[in-house]
């Protein structure tokens, strides 16, 4: 192996393993604020270093230092010590892990080698997904039963009820795509969605599979623990269901757990669904053909949305009362000031890659950093959705949910795979 | 006789398409999106008050911490009858009676202490008082200290923090 495919390896594990972590502080603090504005509150947008507020992302920091250096307490009661450690590692372990497979970008082309753009170069993709997936809800279960109390308990029987209402209808959905597509194979089911539909229409999961789409988004929510179907935590009838017990960092697994799950769970919907990393209407290959004029229409749309974009800054932070010498506009200003620089960078590097006689490789990287935007940005899109229905729709009660699962949706998806299968046999 | 109004509440959520679900959450979605892009555009726009620095209207209803009232002279109005104390639900309020001698009653209080940290802000006492000595109306909504025994109220605090309303404003809040 030669340096670089060590240098490929590594940036692809760490994509796979620091991707998600991070974007847990994006997500809590997008659900904060989301939440609020949802609600016609500020949310929180005090907490500070030096003034500097950065949205409201300061307060996942002061979070995380108050979760880290609070008592980790393991209480007295509890037989069964070492399924209770157990249980917060299960749950955030497996969702770390089930982001391995997803494909961020199509594989990358250097010369005569080719590196699959995943953390783990796995052909299996969704089985993988789908067996984490399901692993994590017996962390679930086990925090519930050896917290050895009755709303854990109560939490980790619901866990239990719900996951033999989502877990087939969630299957029945993928037989009906995979019949589709052909490949469990994620990263072909990514390039196969970079075709068009009669010469214009993306050829995406969701054109190709309206029912399954809907299927599959319920059935990811009640994987994730989302509400509407969040009754394993049901904070409001069993206080905090399966993680009543948990404190200090072990909840904050849970809680990580949570954002990381919700996060894999977008992007495994938007590779299967919503055209993966591909930017519509411009597959791998149109985009290395058309690297230059793309990289041209990025270098004068940048500054225009950067324009809007800091004048909605300016528009917004500030503080709306009568306050002299307002020091929240001292602090726009210099974020103003810090977007135009990474606007400038940004414009620099594009103009280099026009006016430069470039390699193959330089636009093949390029190609390659352009779908993994694409693909944070259609994930964290996704990610706002959940957000968006948590604060829209109230619980489910177990007992609906389950005869959601068994009544509703697994009759469906049986006869979502009996038409896509019927029609897939007739065109073929 | 009367006969009782009837009125007959249309039942929601029975007919096909709001047991469908889906067409009633894309409803709903539609609502709570359109409060969201109006405040992500315009956060001013939100309905909260910036709290610690834009204060909350006070009304002259409103029950804030107490205070003692005194007659033009500056003497003390209360009695040391007692009403208040044994009016109070919480039994907060604690007097110790003394003689007067500036011909206005028999007693005075020589002690007057409200615990605030038992009071339930009812405004009994108030009511209770035959001589409008006991008030409530300072505006004062939050008494923060950093330990219990200056939460309570001492006669020469009561005596010194002034109303916040004129005395027309206070006799037109209509208790
Ligand atoms: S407001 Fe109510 S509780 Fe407080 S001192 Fe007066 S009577 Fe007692
Ligand atoms: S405040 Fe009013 S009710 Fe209480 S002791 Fe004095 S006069 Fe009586």
């Amino acid at each position: 192996m030669s340096p670089l495919d060590y240098l490929l390896v590594a940036l692809r594990v760490a994509f796979g393993a620091f991707v998600p972590l991070c974007f847990v502080a994006v997500l809590v603090w997008m659900e904060r604020r989301g939440a609020a504005f949802f609600q016609d509150r500020a949310g929180p947008n005090r907490c500070n270093i030096f003034g500097f507020r950065a949205a409201g992302l300061i307060q996942n920091l002061s979070d995380a230092v108050k979760l880290v250096f609070k008592e980790d307490i393991v209480p007295g009661h509890i037989p069964h010590k070492f399924y209770f450690i157990l249980a917060p590692v299960l749950v955030f372990v497996t969702a770390l892990i089930s982001f391995s497979v997803i494909p961020f970008a199509d594989t990358l082309v250097l010369g005569e080698n080719s590196y699959v753009m995943q953390a783990i170069p796995l052909d299996i993709g969704i089985l993988w997904f789908l067996a984490c997936a399901g692993f994590s809800v017996y962390g679930i279960i086990l925090a519930g039963w050896s917290s050895h109390n009755k709303y854990g308990i109560l939490g980790g029987l619901r866990a239990a009820a719900q996951v033999i209402s989502y877990e087939i209808p969630m299957g029945l959905a993928l037989v009906s795509l995979l019949v589709v597509y052909g490949t469990v194979n994620l990263n072909e089911i990514a390039r196969f969605q970079g075709q068009l539909l009669f010469g214009m229409i993306p050829a995406w999961g969701v054109i190709l599979q309206p029912l399954g789409v809907i299927l599959f988004i319920v059935a990811a929510f009640a994987e994730t623990n989302r509400t509407p179907f969040d009754l394993a935590e049901g904070e409001s009838e069993i206080v905090a269901g399966y993680h009543v017990e948990y404190s200090s960092m072990k909840f904050a697994l849970f809680f990580m757990g949570e954002y990381v799950a919700m996060f894999v769970s977008s992007a495994i919907i938007i590779t299967l669904f919503f055209g993966g990393y591909q930017i519509p209407w411009l597959a791998t290959e149109t985009l290395v053909a058309y690297a230059k004029p793309v990289a041209l229409v990025l270098l004068v749309l940048l500054p225009v949305a950067n324009y809007f974009f800091t004048g909605w800054i300016r528009r917004n932070n500030t503080s709306h009362y009568y306050r002299p010498n307002d020091p929240r506009v001292r602090e726009a200003n210099i974020y103003i000031r810090c977007f135009w620089i990474l606007t400038g960078i940004v414009e620099i590097i594009l103009l280099g890659l026009l006016l430069a006689d470039t390699a193959p490789e330089t636009i093949r990287i390029f190609v390659a950093l352009l779908q993994m935007a694409t693909f944070l940005l259609k994930t964290v899109a996704m990610c706002f959705v959940y957000v968006w229905v948590r604060w829209t729709l109230p619980r489910f009660r177990y007992d609906q949910l389950q005869k959601l699962g068994w009544q509703t949706m697994l009759p469906l998806s049986l006869v979502n795979i009996f038409v896509t299968s019927a029609v897939v046999v007739a065109l073929s | 006789m009367m006969s009782a109004k009837i009125k007959t509440i249309e039942r929601q959520g029975v007919s096909y398409d709001q047991r469908l679900f889906l067409i009633e959450v894309f409803k709903g979605m539609r609502v709570t999106f359109g409060h969201f892009f109006r405040n992500l555009l315009d956060n001013s726009k939100l309905y909260v008050r910036h709290y610690p620095e834009v204060k909350p209207e006070i009304t002259p209803r409103w029950r804030g911490r107490h205070r003692l009232t005194t007659h033009e002279d500056g003497t003390v109005k209360c009695v040391a009858c007692f009403m208040c104390q044994t009016n109070c639900p919480s039994h907060c309020i604690s007097i110790t009676a003394g003689e007067r001698n500036d011909g206005r009653s028999e007693k005075l209080p020589v002690r007057f202490d409200i615990d605030l940290l038992e009071c339930i802000y009812c405004g009994y006492c108030v009511e209770a008082c035959p001589m409008d000595a006991i008030r409530m109306d300072t505006g004062i909504f939050s008494v923060v200290t950093a330990d219990r025994q200056s939460v309570v109220m001492g006669l020469d605090k009561l005596l010194a923090t002034p109303g916040a309303f004129t005395e027309e404003d206070y006799k037109k809040r209509g208790l």
